[in-house]
């Protein structure tokens, strides 16, 4: 299979923002094309746009030709929007490099947006009911924090994690995000701010989940062959695995054990051929505290049951056996849902060139992986990326 | 007919009479207190939600039987901050998987009657039905008590 290389990204700051739905998109545009040599927009041929719910935060459907003409490009083999709720961002990327794959792309432009901030947030908090089964989940009231709430007292039930535990995620990662001027939240939160922070809904409180954030961000896509030519640090893509299970909450058979992540990590790990332990970090989805631990586990960094103590004995920090989140995560960063999965992609790549903040700097990576979840933890998401081609 | 006030961007609830789903018997029976569902004619799947083509086999000769109003927690949590618009004034609310008696489903459902303090894994609840303004049907669990 052709190799497929990220060979410039960008961002536009991540927050509640002063700013538009076009205007991120011109912001993340502007820091992608910035950070390219030697490319003509001419030559830009394909584009995809990952938002998950302009429709409701922008009022914008068909938002794919209203980037092309904001970014100032004429994509002439494929321009579409991928919609995959919180993993948008990385179906853009997944769809771009399956279209360079089979030689139909030659370069693609890859941006993640959305604007969540709105005058009645309210209106918001609604929009996200329905990435739920809205007629039968979300009618219920149900939304994300309730349903990861659920997962969190299922794993403390059965393999006895504790609140302080989920807490000490969050502590590392808004650390990590006050070295990233690019985050939401860059104000140190210790383990015990989070435990007095208030209830939302329980065991989860406030610093256990993630923020409504705006943001933006873009990668560029080619072909191994042409990648030198705008970059000399490409980010190759090595791997991939990726699958959906249940929909509706009824049918889950677990909420302590996802399944579908153990799935696709599984396939990300034989594609790329690789074990788990061969990444040298990872960005996971924490959209909650309780979310990462479930991943250390089901991503295969530990054993089913001991994500808890894996946070505890500091394997998730730098110098651990699996650095997570280097750029803040979700959680420290925020989660703007379309930008979220490229963001995580645009820290990879800036990790493989060194040229992340010392604080955070995995020193020598060679492979990371970039993993999202989307809607009630029913799909997972998963690319391999490499310093060197496979 | 169900009679929508506009603007109803924002309603929750299915469209449940015959013009609109063809699965209106399962409101029918709500009505009746019944939690009912789709089973395969020619499979025996039982699937949740009601189905009008089966995904196991792809027939589409289904009957309709009923679920047990019962079972207990699986899991439970409560919504106290950043409930949906028309939830407001309902927070705080319990909400709870119920795993139904007998059957691998664990059905999503507010858990009325109770307050998060008093629910605990395993607890017994059973379905209650109640008629929305608009005169539609829904359901949710209350706890089975003693007396």
């Amino acid at each position: 299979m052709k190799n497929v290389a990220i060979v410039a990204c960008g961002l536009a700051p991540f927050g509640v923002r002063k700013a538009t739905w076009r205007e991120l998109v011109q912001e993340a545009s502007k820091a992608v094309f910035d950070d390219v040599q030697n490319l003509d927009k001419k030559d830009i041929d394909s584009l995809f746009v990952g938002a998950a719910m302009p429709e409701r935060f922008a009022f914008q459907s068909h938002v794919a030709p209203l980037v092309a003409e904001q970014v100032g490009i004429v994509p002439h083999k494929v321009v579409t929007r991928t919609e995959l709720a919180c993993s948008s961002g990385q179906s853009a990327v997944r769809t771009a490099w399956a279209s360079i794959v089979t030689g139909l792309s030659d370069i693609a432009l890859c941006l993640g947006v959305e604007k969540m901030n709105m005058p009645n947030m309210l209106e918001t908090q609604t929009s996200m009911a329905c990435v739920l089964e809205r007629e039968w989940d979300g009618v219920q009231g149900a939304s994300a924090p309730p349903f990861f709430a659920m997962c969190a007292q299922r794993h403390m039930h059965e393999y006895g994690t504790t609140v302080e535990q989920m807490a000490m995620v969050s502590e590392k990662n808004h650390h990590f995000s006050t070295t990233n001027p690019y985050a939401q939240f860059q104000k140190e939160i210790p383990a015990e701010k989070v435990l007095g922070s208030p209830m939302i809904a329980p065991p989860l409180r406030l610093f256990d989940c993630s923020g409504i954030t705006d943001g933006a961000a873009a990668v560029i896509l080619t072909s191994e062959e042409r990648a030198k030519e705008f970059t000399d640090t490409p980010a190759y893509i090595i791997g991939s695995g990726q699958c959906s299970m249940a929909s509706n909450l009824a049918n889950y058979k677990s909420l302590s054990t996802w399944h579908p992540l153990k799935i696709a990590a599984k396939e990300a790990y034989r594609s790329a051929k690789i074990g788990p332990m061969d990444l040298d970090f990872a960005e996971l989805h924490d959209c909650f505290t309780i979310s990462e631990i479930i991943e250390y586990e089901d991503a295969g960094f530990c054993e089913k049951g001991e994500g808890g103590k894996f946070i505890e004995e500091g394997q998730s920090n730098i110098g651990g056996k699996m650095p997570v989140n280097t750029r803040g995560g979700l959680l420290g960063t925020g989660h703007p849902l379309g930008a979220t999965g490229i963001g995580q992609i645009v820290e990879i790549m800036q990790q493989f060139r060194s040229t992340v903040p010392k604080e955070r700097l995995v020193d020598g990576a060679e492979m990371a992986m970039s993993h999202n979840l989307s809607g009630a933890a029913n799909v997972h998401s998963i690319l391999v990326f490499g310093r060197s081609p496979r | 007919m169900t009679t929508i006030v506009l603007p109803y961007m924002l309603d929750f609830y299915p469209l449940q009479d015959e013009d609109n789903t063809r699965i209106h018997q399962f409101y029918a029976s709500l009505r009746e207190g019944k939690l009912m569902t789709t089973k395969c004619k020619d499979c025996g799947g039982l699937f949740w939600p009601p189905r009008v083509a089966c995904p196991g086999c792809n027939s589409d000769q289904f009957e309709w039987v009923e679920l047990p109003g019962e079972g207990e927690l699986y899991a439970f949590t409560a919504m106290l901050l950043g409930a949906p618009m028309g939830m407001e004034k309902d927070v705080p609310f319990v909400l709870g998987m119920v795993q139904l008696d007998g059957t691998e489903f664990k059905v999503l459902s507010r858990i009325g009657n109770t307050k998060y303090e008093d629910c605990s894994l395993g607890m017994r609840v059973k379905l209650e039905t109640y008629d929305l303004e608009d005169g539609r049907v829904w359901f949710r669990f209350v706890p089975i008590t003693s007396d």
